[in-house]
């Protein structure tokens, strides 16, 4: 038995640092101050079902008419070089969950491939990017919000499914310098289309009509600039707007479900929370529960300009796509750090599988990109087996550790050998 | 490689030389005062040869600025690395670094080609209220700060608020106002052999001294707010403090607002509006001093891009008119003035001892510009653009205005103390959502470091 303290987790982008961790033969088998998702990565469980256990991938494959065989490595690499340079349309899809040096690798690759790279989470990501060149941005590290901030809303987002320890290390029940008290010394909301476990700790907890959120943010501005609400805005608008006039210090962590409203939720809740700053601190923090999001992003702004997917179909132009791909124009897929056919609506599956579009997958276990991949390359887990490099929430970056040994070789060596095949 | 660098004017104030023509030899990557023979020889007749510029201010790396490509859509690292290079720099400093986000500005700066990078420690002194106020414990305030600067992998210490004021109103018997924090920072950098880099503002400028052993001010721009602090500004520099002046490009209008809040007093505004009469007082005062401490910085948002332009408001004075008209200073900055203010004092600021001079020993990082030569030599407008040569630690990294070298070995400089933890540092971790382990800098983060004694 090995007690290693302190080790970094992987499982969602708060990327806690606080894990105790005992090792038997050199592997987990058990962990303190872990959440599920930890758990599901660490000691290889299924996310949403704990005890069942993920399988491994072992050995790199291809399949050839519906059969999967075990290649070598270098005979993977061959097959996935091929299929991603006779492509006309490849994509390199995913990424959120990859280490940076994973994502760096893919870079490279894309730009060689004359590719186009596209981040798991950009239909959610590019509509806050386009919002706050419009706005601009107050923004502030998780250290200076759980200090500061005496008012948290969390806005289409349930933290305790996307990042579990966000309200307990970050935001709600965390004591920070100024919030001794933890909760007692916040107030927090929560605007949704459902009802989730966040209603018992948010007062107010405001479900609303889907596609009603854009017209709730607008009917809160509204109010803050003292016009009388509309009679078709939504209710609980005045609500809203009370308990951010009471705030001294807020902050609105907007989760995926943001997204599904459409790009003027973002453009709404940025432009509400420029007006808010006008006199007080209110920052809008997307909430991405993939470890390394900020990690992809980051990397894209510094390397190419643009948080938005890079396309580099005409090298000497390279443009940056704000849009999520057309995947019926696709031809090649090569998906690491995601499950792309679970993130597909049924339909986009469907023409994949009819069009018969070969997908390279890299994933340390099986999932549904993987059972219909034409190239199955294992890899080690990032952070887990493999050190890497990983961004938390707010941008910051962390060096992972690796606390196992590895069967696989690691994402970024995948790619980097991938890249050498091409 | 063996270098011999023939015929050009070299201007290195340190060595007192003003243009004078001589050769200036390099083996490996240091200046040397002889050499048996050269691999090769660059002439360098009707150039200027100086070491490489150093800049103080740049803000390439601080936590946020990735947003800033979102208003104006970059440059990229890259790009900034590359445009660097073509001005003649060699060192960029970045001016904030905070315990917290050190591993992010470490990473950035790592990505910033060609260029050497360093970075400043800010420093919070609200997490140090109580033990500031206790004289037996600044020993301890020292360490922690020296133990500090090692594990962020930073080069000096700066203070942007040197006070300690907080917004509620609970916590307002802690707060320590300027004059007496200030009061209080020079006794303890005297006792305990620290040096300050206090970010300029109306407060600090307008004290009645500031020691010049314990404090530079930086961005001594952003104090003028009156023509008083101007006067102030002048009565420092010519007591001995060394400042940089903070040019500013005018942008009245930059477009929406990304600020930053570090957990300071204010929040860190990464895209200010500068009006033309801020940007007119930096130059006046940067032309008025005509000692010998005062070191040339931009202030951010002004892109490394313009900075010829700050530059030909300095050097010559009929292409200032341009912009100013006929009202501002006749002054007109020497070449030896300009390579003090871009090449020698900054290396001292920062403690590169070996940069910024051309003496033997000097590490060879030296910038080559073509010259117009006239009754007196000047650098136009498009020299100052592009320089002809750039030698990089011995390394030649422009040639003949091509970039022949992109991937020229850089590395990252921090102070090394070897200092150790203090019950201070646990203080100040414990407001942390990090553990300490994961708060200090890991090899794999940055660098290449080198530590500096």
């Amino acid at each position: 038995m090995e007690l290693k303290e302190s080790i970094i987790c992987p499982g969602c982008a708060c990327l806690c640092d606080d894990l105790d961790i005992i090792l038997e033969n050199g592997r987990p088998v058990a962990i303190h101050n872990v959440c599920t998702w930890g758990v599901g990565k660490f000691l290889a469980e299924k996310k949403l079902r704990p005890n069942k256990e993920r399988r491994r991938l072992t050995d790199p494959q291809i399949s050839r008419h519906g059969r999967a065989e075990k290649v070598s490595y270098e005979a993977a690499l061959g097959e996935a070089a091929a299929i991603l340079t006779q492509a006309r349309r490849p994509v390199i899809y995913g990424l959120a969950n990859s280490g940076a040096w994973a994502q760096e690798a893919a870079l490279a690759l894309t730009a060689n491939l004359k590719a186009r790279l596209e981040p798991a989470d950009l239909a959610f990501m590019a509509p806050f990017y386009q919002a706050v060149q419009k706005h601009g941005l107050f923004w502030a590290p998780l250290e200076v919000i759980r200090d500061e901030a005496d008012a948290v809303v969390y806005w289409g987002a349930n933290p305790l499914h996307s990042c579990p320890r966000h309200a307990v290390r970050y935001a709600v029940f965390a004591r920070g310098r100024f919030t001794e008290r933890g909760i007692e010394d916040r107030q927090v909301a929560a605007v949704d289309i459902y009802r989730t476990e966040l209603a018992g700790i948010c007062h107010p907890y405001i479900q609303i009509d889907p596609f009603q959120e854009a017209a709730l943010a607008e009917a809160v501005m509204a109010s803050l600039n003292g016009h009388p609400a509309s009679e078709d805005a939504p209710a609980d608008a005045d609500k809203l707007a009370a308990f951010f006039a009471n705030a001294a210090y807020g902050v609105i962590f907007c989760g995926r479900g943001v997204a599904y409203g459409g790009p003027q939720v973002f453009d709404r809740l940025a432009a509400l929370a420029a007006r808010l700053n006008e006199k007080k601190p209110f920052v809008l923090f997307p909430l991405s529960g993939d470890f390394n999001s900020a990690g992809l992003y980051e990397l894209l702004l510094r390397e190419t300009g643009s948080p938005f997917a890079p396309d580099f179909a005409d090298p000497a132009a390279p443009t940056s796509q704000a849009s999520p791909v057309d995947f019926q124009e696709v031809d090649a897929v090569l998906v690491t750090g995601a499950d792309l056919l679970w993130f597909l609506q049924a339909e986009q599956v469907q023409d994949l599988k009819k069009r018969q579009v070969p997908i390279v997958a890299l994933s340390p276990f099986a999932d549904r990109t993987t059972a219909q991949a034409r190239v199955c390359l294992p890899v080690a887990l990032d952070g887990i087996e493999a050190a890497e490099i990983a961004y938390r929430m707010d941008g910051l970056p962390v060096l992972l550790r690796p606390v196992a040994s590895a069967s696989a070789p690691p994402a970024h060596r995948v790619l980097a050998d991938l890249n050498l095949f091409l | 490689m063996r270098l011999k660098i023939t015929g050009g004017r070299i201007y290195d104030p340190a060595s007192g030389w003003q243009g004078e023509v001589r050769d200036l030899l390099i083996e490996g990557d240091r200046v040397v005062s002889r050499l048996t023979a050269a691999d090769r020889i660059i002439d360098a007749k009707r150039k200027m040869v100086v070491a490489g510029g150093i800049d103080l201010g740049a803000q390439v790396a601080t936590y946020g600025a990735t947003f800033l490509y979102l208003l104006n859509g970059g440059p990229t690292l890259r790009e900034l690395g590359l445009a660097y290079a073509f001005l003649g720099y060699t060192h960029v400093h970045e001016p904030f670094l905070t315990p917290v986000t050190a591993a992010l500005v470490h990473r950035r700066l790592a990505a910033l080609p060609i260029v050497d990078v360093s970075a400043s420690l800010v420093l919070n002194l609200r997490d140090l209220d109580a033990w500031l106020k206790d004289r037996d414990r600044w020993g301890e305030i020292a360490e922690t700060i020296r133990f500090l600067l090692e594990k962020t992998r930073s080069l000096d210490v700066r203070l942007v608020e040197p006070f300690v004021r907080y917004r509620q109103e609970f916590y307002a018997h802690r707060n320590i106002y300027p004059d007496e924090a200030l009061d209080i920072l020079t006794r303890l950098a005297l006792d305990h052999r620290l040096k300050f880099i206090v970010q300029a503002s109306p407060d600090v400028v307008n004290a009645s001294y500031l020691e010049p052993r314990a404090f530079h001010l930086a961005g001594l721009s952003q104090a003028l707010q009156n023509g008083g602090a101007g006067a102030a500004a002048l009565r420092h520099l010519d007591a001995g403090v060394t400042a940089d002046c903070g040019l500013y490009l005018p942008r009245p209008d930059p477009g929406p607002q990304i600020k930053v809040d570090l957990g300071w007093y204010q929040p860190l505004n990464l895209n200010p509006a500068i009006f033309r009469q801020q940007a007119r007082d930096a130059l006046d005062l940067a032309l008025s001093y005509q000692g010998h401490n005062l070191a040339f910085s931009a202030m951010a948002p002004t892109p490394v891009r313009e900075y010829p332009e700050l530059f030909t408001w300095l050097l010559d004075r009929t292409l200032r008119q341009k912009t100013w008209g006929k009202e501002t200073a006749e002054r007109e900055y020497s070449l030896s003035d300009w390579t003090r203010a871009t090449r020698t004092l900054p290396a001292q600021i920062l403690g590169l001892t070996d940069r910024g001079h051309l003496q033997p020993g000097a590490r060879a990082d030296v910038a080559i510009y073509d010259l117009s030569e006239g009754k007196k030599p000047r650098l136009s407008p498009a020299s100052l653009r592009r320089v002809h040569t750039l030698i990089k630690g011995g390394e030649i990294v422009i040639d003949n205005f091509q970039l022949v070298k992109p991937d020229a070995a850089k590395a990252t400089y921090f102070r090394r103390t070897e200092a150790q933890a203090t019950a201070l540092v646990a203080d100040i971790c414990q407001y942390r959502s990090f553990r300490p382990e994961s708060l200090w800098v890991p090899d794999e983060l940055g660098g290449p470091w080198v530590g500096m004694d």
